[in-house]
């Protein structure tokens, strides 16, 4: 509840029938809203729901094809994004929009820099950025380079950028996907007490037990148009489900019985390189066995990247052993791992999975493209491709108008596909599967994690990286959490609770602050 | 030998390559400020081309049409400067087509560069039939009257370096002292760095990307511009095809090995222009000829071979920037 | 298809805009350009000699535009064509004149092979130092080129220069051997009745920069070597997370490249001049840039794009003879086609790829719920 009645009788932010339209999508329809003054309000849905468009509109970056924007009962026209922020409106963007060489305070003051004739002057630029950090409880230097902070306290530097305009309406977008529990503890205390303050919060996210944690009302959005706007009292994460999605949805699997084998994968004392020369991985050791899911959960940044990279031959290991079905392949290579039968989902697909502008047939084969069925000789077997790719489409169920298509023409969902279908497709013995439902909606995400299962009855050894703590819980027979490039904990299924591996995520000691109760007022 | 490690370091040199560091200074402190607002310029060897040709020409108009009346004093100085004018004019109106390709259309920068140097070699040899009859020489110009150092010329072991100094010398000079305190201290130099490091966070906060990509591109354009003037005008007394030999590049070198700062790119600069009086100067040698007047360019692929690993170029560097869709 | 037609159809607009914008040149310096234009036309098409002329132009420009194509399909920017062709041709030029008896059957395919090796040198360095070191290519290329410049001068005027020229302003090679020759095309079409002039040095190179052409269209689109080079074109990381080896695909492509540059000299070393000398033709390595820009790195385009170039070129004289027009005119009518080209490709590739966006979105729209997105 929020602890001051609000001084206008009007919202702070009311949305009329905002519609909007982009090539091929109707992605707002006719959405009506309101946001009272001092409360905290989420906005809930699947990926393509709307939510980012509708807030972008908010901010000014979009403008809607029909609809009115109200506040405080005044229409407004928000056509920029300084118009926006003119009006007390600030945006703390899903990927923070921070320039890593600049300081704290540089990034703060961008664009509203205090000057004299020109100079700048960032005595006066200190001294308020204090002054804010102080009114609001905030720890920040600001004379740190923002390339070496940590992701929470980045996200600090967002807030206190809107803070800094004067943004009496935060919208906050996904905020807590790269964070740890503790962090997202620290997170939702600044928030309260900026609601203490009057402030009117907006935050988007999909991770249901937070916004039930953290929002006095809940707005959810399906397919462009809005389906209920609730009290955050007294509703279920099964309720919101069903609204998001419009049927029952399945929040866990059945996980099947398997009795595991061999080790296929070994890793001892694995050292490998980071950013800067630093050891991203310090010493890490574990081994998965067939018809295993080793799950390994941490928050982004502690080293999974590197360690998952070093696995599958990208990044060389700088010291320690990898085995992979009884070989060494310690200095080994992509292809050698490759040829092992290590199937990759790769964290980014745009980058690592697939070559955007080739063609589906032609991302299915990627990898193996030198294999006798697709290849005669020195030319390609165009028959042979075209078989395995028609396959491979009708298997997966991949939504695309040919094979001929290029590959970034496909959704996020279908381009994951494409990948899965892929990885799959030769009997591979290892499955090395990175944030694998990473921007999925809630369809595509089941539709992965099955596959991570089937994988794991087929007998396969399954290495599944993850910083949603609830698909590893879901999916690993042992989980092994990852910090600061050491694994500091390992547990089979179901040996720990999530608070408690939580605590080990973030390196087994609480941050100092007062735990924050999670039940919200 | 000794006689020749002494001429490597004679006064007289120094002062050579002081002259010859100014083009690439000048040139390199442009590249400075297009690539930190995130625009790679290759062109910027077509720019010092234009920039020749404009400064020694409107020079020469000039000259032709004021001295006639009232030779010497004023008049003497108001060509050349007309011509040191025109030729940033020029660099400005070039690099202007490479904004607009490279920025709002968003062509790859590389090749814009290139398209560009291509047009400047021929509209320069166009221009010139059309000025001057032929296509690849100019007439003979004269450029500002050099000045001495008061108190420091009277000093013999000093006087090839405080004597005979081109204006535009200390006017370099200046350029980099000032282009480094923009950089650094000004709202236009922050918001231009942003702009090159990560063009949306600026955009988000209200600042315009495509704006300061101009004007980053721009001063480059100027700068360029100014160090073709200079060649022309105050060394070259004229302008002859390819008298830039390629410095357009040899800046560019420069620019990396002073990591994108102005400070940084005059010691580069410097290091350049100290072999390019090398190859001047060292006539009796058992090198053949030819190998000494490519001295700098074998140097600038020493210096790359060797600096690029430390480089640290702005984040954002020739990547054009799209406004977010959805 | 729609898009098929806007892809045809964005060249000629381009060259379109470069001939208007040439015009108001003309006109600022007091010409009709429907006249000069016309006189153009007439010059080059009509005359025998000048198809024969346009073709014989054409020649350098199909390997140099084929070498650069190929080096910038893998983002690797080779403008060093230009120091590369330099190398090549003199390396063909000492193997005619430097070896002797040996039977055409091996002299000239040996001078072939000089031509490759020293244009495959060339290229060794820069791309090495970027491969090992990072170095940015696009500079190490252009100063080899000056570096090229000096040694091929230095070669000519202090080593080899033919002493039967000492005494004269020329400065050039011995002649070389007929052995070295590539024979000329005329004794092959005159018999079929098509019309080559006496003079004319049209010779089998033609066709060898044809063929490489087709084969180089051929090899990319359906060889591995070629898939992998698209690949590692296209998405370096994930060609490399495939397993693809990085370093050597660009290594190789870049090679080839230089190997190929090395040719672009030869039609006029061995089928014109018989000897190099300090008047060589410069700048074809830049217009080869420019013909593979026009062609968008696609190595059949290359072709009908060189013969637009020579045509230009050929244009450039006759227009420069008869109608009074100095021929630079000509050689920022090509700049300007340049420019226009790649603003015009990038204009239409982003058309393209949102058409195609929209297409697989209603796709996906159609399937049943929670399957595939509508983003965003």
């Amino acid at each position: 509840m929020p602890s001051l009645t609000p001084l206008t009788m009007s919202p702070a932010i009311e949305l009329i029938d905002i519609t909007k339209r982009f090539p091929g999508v109707l992605a707002n329809d006719r959405i009506s809203l309101q946001i009272e003054r001092g409360e905290i309000h989420a906005l809930v849905g699947e990926n393509g729901a709307g939510k980012s468009t509708l807030m972008k509109i908010l901010y000014g970056l979009h403008q809607p094809d029909a609809g009115t924007i109200r506040m405080a009962g005044n229409p407004v026209s928000l056509v920029s994004p300084r118009r926006a922020i003119a009006l007390g409106i600030g945006m703390v963007h899903q990927h923070f929009k921070l320039i890593p060489r600049f300081t704290v305070a540089e990034n703060v003051v961008l664009g509203s820099e205090p000057s004299r004739a020109g100079r700048l002057d960032m005595n006066a630029a200190r001294v308020r950025l204090r002054a804010l950090c102080a009114q609001y409880g905030f720890v920040l230097d600001p004379d740190a380079e923002v390339g070496t902070l940590s992701v929470g306290e980045q996200q600090r530097v967002e807030i206190v950028k809107v803070l800094y305009r004067g943004a009496e309406v935060l919208i906050l977008d996904e905020p807590t996907a790269v964070l740890t529990p503790q962090e997202v503890d620290d997170l939702f205390g600044n928030l309260r007490r900026l609601r203490a303050e009057g402030k009117t919060i907006i935050f988007i996210s999909h991770i249901l037990e937070e916004v039930l944690a953290i929002a006095d009302r809940i707005t959810v959005l399906r397919r462009g148009r809005v389906v209920g706007t609730l009290p955050a009292a007294g509703v279920t994460k099964a309720q919101i489900a069903e609204l998001m999605v419009g049927r029952p949805v399945l929040l866990d699997l059945p996980v099947p019985p398997v009795s595991p084998g061999a080790v296929r994968l070994e890793v001892q004392g694995a050292v490998v390189a980071g950013a800067r020369g630093r050891p991203a991985v310090r010493g890490v050791s574990f081994a998965v066995r067939s018809g295993e899911i080793y799950g390994i959960a941490g928050v982004e940044g502690n080293g999974q990247t590197e360690l998952v990279e070093a696995l599958v031959g990208l990044r060389p290991l700088i010291a320690g052993r990898l085995t992979i079905m009884g070989q060494d392949v310690t200095h080994g290579g992509p292809r050698a791992i490759r040829l092992l039968g290590v199937g990759h989902i790769p964290e980014d697909r745009h980058v690592r999975g697939l070559v955007l502008p080739m063609e589906v047939r032609e991302n299915l084969i990627l990898g193996h493209h030198g294999r006798p069925t697709f290849c005669s000789g020195l030319l390609l077997n165009q028959e042979g491709i075209d078989a395995f790719s028609d396959d491979r489409i009708e298997r997966f169920d991949i939504r695309t108008p040919s094979v001929q298509t290029p590959a970034l023409a496909l959704s996020g969902g279908n381009q994951q596909k494409v990948i899965v279908a892929r990885e799959f497709a030769f009997a591979p013995s290892v499955l090395i599967a990175a944030q694998p439902t990473r921007g999925l909606d809630i369809g595509a995400t089941e539709f992965v994690r099955r596959q991570v299962l089937e994988a794991r009855s087929a007998g396969l050894a399954v290495v599944l990286v993850s910083a949603m703590l609830d698909e590893i819980l879901s999916l690993a027979d042992r989980i092994g959490v990852i910090h600061a490039g050491d694994i500091v904990a390992e547990f089979p299924r179901g040996g720990a609770t999530p608070r408690e591996i939580g605590l080990y995520m973030t390196g087994g000691s609480s941050s100092g602050r007062a735990r924050v109760e999670g039940q919200p007022a | 030998m000794t006689d020749l490690l002494l001429s490597l370091g004679s006064l007289a040199l120094i002062a050579s390559a002081v002259r010859l560091t100014v083009p690439i200074l000048l040139t390199a402190l442009g590249a400075v400020f297009s690539e930190r607002g995130g625009v790679v310029n290759i062109g910027l060897e077509g720019i010092m081309i234009m920039g020749t040709f404009f400064g020694a020409a409107i020079t020469h108009v000039v000259a032709q049409t004021v001295l006639p009346a009232g030779a010497g004093g004023p008049a003497a100085v108001l060509a050349p400067a007309a011509g040191m004018l025109a030729a940033m004019v020029a660099g400005v109106a070039f690099s202007l087509i490479h904004a607009v390709v490279a920025v709002t259309f968003r062509v790859d920068q590389i090749i814009s560069g290139v398209a560009l140097n291509l047009l400047a070699v021929g509209l320069a040899r166009f221009l010139n039939i059309l000025f001057f009859g032929v296509a690849t020489q100019s007439p003979g110009i004269r450029g500002f009257a050099p000045f001495d150092i008061p108190g420091l010329k009277e000093i013999p072991a000093l006087a090839p370096i405080a004597t005979g100094i081109s204006p535009i010398v200390p006017v370099a000079l200046i350029a980099v002292i000032a282009g480094q305190w923009i950089l650094v201290h000004t709202v236009f130099g922050l918001r231009l760095r942003a702009v090159g490091e990560h063009p949306g966070a600026a955009d988000a906060l209200g600042i315009d990307v495509a704006r300061m990509r101009y004007a980053g591109v721009l001063i480059g354009g100027a700068l360029g511009g100014l160090a073709g003037g200079y060649l022309s005008i105050e060394q070259g007394r004229g302008y002859l095809e390819g008298m830039t030999q390629g410095r357009g590049f040899i800046a560019l070198a420069a620019m990396i090995f002073g990591n994108w700062w102005p400070v940084g790119a005059l010691g580069a600069s410097a290091l350049f222009g100290y072999f390019d009086a090398l190859s001047l100067r060292v006539v009796q040698s058992s090198i053949p000829y030819q190998f000494i007047t490519v001295l700098p360019h074998i140097v600038s692929i020493l210096v790359l071979a060797g600096f690029m690993r430390r480089a640290t170029p702005p984040a954002a560097d020739g990547i054009p920037y799209t406004k977010e869709e959805a | 298809m729609r898009l098929a037609l806007l892809q045809a159809m964005t060249p000629p607009l381009a060259i379109l805009f470069g001939f208007v914008a040439a015009a108001g040149i003309i006109l600022a310096i007091g010409k009709d350009p429907l006249d000069v234009y016309g006189m153009m036309l007439r010059f080059s098409l009509t005359r025998v000699d000048s198809i024969a002329a346009i073709l014989f132009k054409a020649t350098p420009l199909i390997f140099a535009g084929l070498g650069v194509a190929l080096s910038f399909r893998v983002n690797l920017w080779n403008i060093g064509v230009e120091g590369q062709y330099y190398v090549g041709a003199f390396a063909a030029a000492w193997v005619g004149f430097a070896i002797r008896g040996l039977p055409a059957a091996i002299h000239l395919p040996l001078a072939i092979v000089a031509a490759l090796a020293a244009g495959m040198l060339w290229a060794l360095v820069p791309i090495v130092l970027r491969l090992k070191r990072g170095a940015h290519e696009v500079i190490t290329t252009i100063m080899m080129n000056y570096i090229a410049g000096a040694l091929v001068l230095y070669l000519l005027a202090d080593v080899f220069r033919d002493p039967a020229q000492a005494g004269s302003p020329r400065v050039r090679t011995p002649e070389l051997l007929p052995s070295a020759r590539v024979p000329l095309l005329r004794p092959l079409l005159e018999p079929l009745g098509i019309p080559i002039p006496e003079h004319s040095a049209l010779n089998w190179f033609l066709v060898l920069g044809i063929a490489l052409c087709v084969l180089a269209s051929f090899l990319l689109a359906r060889s591995r070597f070629g898939y992998e080079v698209r690949a590692v074109a296209a998405n370096p990381a994930a060609a490399e997370a495939a397993g693809i080896g990085l370093g050597r695909v660009q290594f190789l492509v870049f090679l080839i490249s230089g190997a190929i540059a090395g040719l672009v000299g030869l039609s006029d070393v061995l089928g014109f001049f018989g000897y190099f000398d300090i008047d060589f033709p410069k700048g074809l390595g830049f217009l080869g840039i420019s013909v593979a820009l026009l062609a968008r790195n696609n190595p059949l385009g290359i072709i009908p794009a060189a013969l637009l170039f020579g045509f230009l070129d050929r244009g450039a004289q006759g227009v420069q003879v008869f109608a009074g027009v100095p021929r630079e005119v000509i050689t920022i009518l090509q700049a300007i086609v340049i420019l226009a080209i790649v603003v015009a490709y990038e204009l239409l590739t982003r058309y393209v790829r949102t058409q195609r966006k929209r297409e697989a979105q209603r796709v996906a729209a159609a399937a049943p719920a929670a399957m595939g997105e509508a983003v965003p």
